[in-house]
């Protein structure tokens, strides 16, 4: 680079060139107050980029399925939803922090849910357990509450495909097996994740595993409680 | 949330990512808000935050923690993202980052059992002092056109070399080193705007 060819400049300060390129810049560079000046400046625009993280430039959602937001979606519907002791403390700051937004945004919601018992919200003692199964890829949340010497067991499911028919296999801890009812995979519930719920004649504290696997026979995900 | 206001309005121009999303919520409040918020929200900057989050913590467990927080939080301050101020993916980024600092800090040196999540705007703490952050720079690097925004993820953001980044672009190399010249000035340009702005303020 011999003459002014600030063109260079913007790929040298990010680090682009080839080494050729770079020497012959440099050589310019040495010479050259002008271009020194200018190249200050790019390099401190190179700087403010790494205020920003590369992974900024990812577009959608996560792979591998919506088991997380569903998570997050049952935060948002269930402020006071049961917590470990552990986390307690800042699930309970958040929740009425949520209240008091709810609130604000639609006041409709949180009075509704206050006032009418919400069937989609786990009762008091309620088990979940999040698992992936490595071989078949499918992800559940499984949730176990308690009813009165039975259970209510309600499952998310992720990685079916659609017209897949599903059972659902409650093993207590006798290792006697229990189907808690069957469906049919949408292709809503394929891409989404797909939820299902049933009651089985097993007290909460017996449940040992939730299995859910095609009615054909074919294991897909098991959630040991 | 009046100081995320003081502290971002200065600096930041709004420049939406997707203008749909946040205009849904404050033209219709309505029960089902908070939901369509938290889809709307996973399913444009999922990917980016989980991402991001993974990178910061090693490990994914905890990273979809600091993700399902981000989110809430996005909800709980929604009028600061619908108030045209900050590019949405900037804001999430840096509360997720400050989560992760915080979980950090926090088993660093765990006290007795406090309220240790003190909900703090994004802007502040450890970066206060920084005359820019993420967002920012994410404003900026919004409102650069296309092509530039392009060649400068390309060389900056992955590494690339002028050569990869022509063949990745299609155009000849000799273009791609005018861009990038063209996009830095342009993004300075920006960024001297945002510093009148703040200086005027």
């Amino acid at each position: 680079m011999s003459e002014h060819d600030r063109t260079e400049l913007g790929a040298y300060a990010l680090g682009a060139l080839e080494p050729a390129e770079v020497a012959a810049v440099d050589e310019h560079l040495a010479t050259c107050a002008e271009c020194r000046a200018e190249l200050a400046e790019l390099t401190e625009m190179k700087e403010f980029l790494g205020e920003v993280p590369p992974e900024a430039f990812l577009e959608g959602p996560p792979e591998g399925g919506d088991l997380l937001l569903q998570r997050t979606l049952r935060e948002v519907r269930e402020p006071q939803v049961e917590v470990p002791p552990k986390r307690r403390s800042r699930w309970l700051l958040i929740a009425a922090a949520f209240v008091v937004v709810a609130g604000a945004l639609g006041g409709g919601v949180v009075l509704g849910r206050s006032t009418a018992p919400d069937p989609d919200q786990p009762v008091a003692g309620s088990k979940q357990v999040t698992t992936t199964d490595t071989t078949t890829g499918a992800s559940m949340a499984a949730t176990v509450e308690p009813r009165a010497g039975w259970s209510w067991v309600r499952v998310n499911v992720s990685g079916l495909k659609a017209g897949d028919q599903c059972e659902m296999v409650i093993t207590d801890k006798s290792g006697a097996r229990w189907v808690a009812g069957s469906w049919l995979v949408s292709e809503k519930a394929a891409k989404g994740g797909s939820a299902f719920g049933g009651g089985v004649l097993v007290p909460p504290d017996q449940v040992r595993s939730v299995e859910i696997r095609t009615v054909q026979g074919k294991h897909v995900v098991t959630a040991t409680i | 949330m009046a100081t995320v206001t003081d502290l971002t309005g200065a600096a930041v121009v709004w420049a939406p990512a997707d203008p749909g999303i946040v205009r849904s919520v404050a033209d219709n409040p309505g029960p089902h808000d908070a939901e369509t918020l938290i889809r709307a929200l996973y399913a444009e900057h999922g990917r980016s935050l989980l991402a991001y989050a993974t990178r910061l913590t090693g490990d994914r467990a905890a990273a979809e923690d600091v993700v399902q927080e981000t989110l809430l939080r996005a909800w709980k301050h929604a009028d600061d993202l619908t108030s045209g101020r900050g590019s949405v993916r900037g804001w999430l980024l840096t509360v997720a980052r400050n989560l992760v600092t915080d979980r950090a800090r926090a088993r660093a040196v765990r006290p007795t059992e406090v309220a240790d999540v003190v909900d703090r705007p994004p802007v502040t703490g450890d970066h206060s002092e920084s005359v820019v952050n993420t967002m920012v720079v994410m404003d900026a690097l919004d409102k650069v056109s296309p092509e530039h925004r392009e060649v400068l993820v390309q060389l900056y953001y992955r590494g690339r070399s002028v050569a990869e980044a022509a063949k990745e672009l299609g155009v000849p190399p000799g273009t791609v080193k005018s861009r990038s010249y063209y996009a830095l000035r342009a993004l300075r340009a920006v960024m001297a705007g945002k510093a009148a702005e703040v200086s005027h303020e």
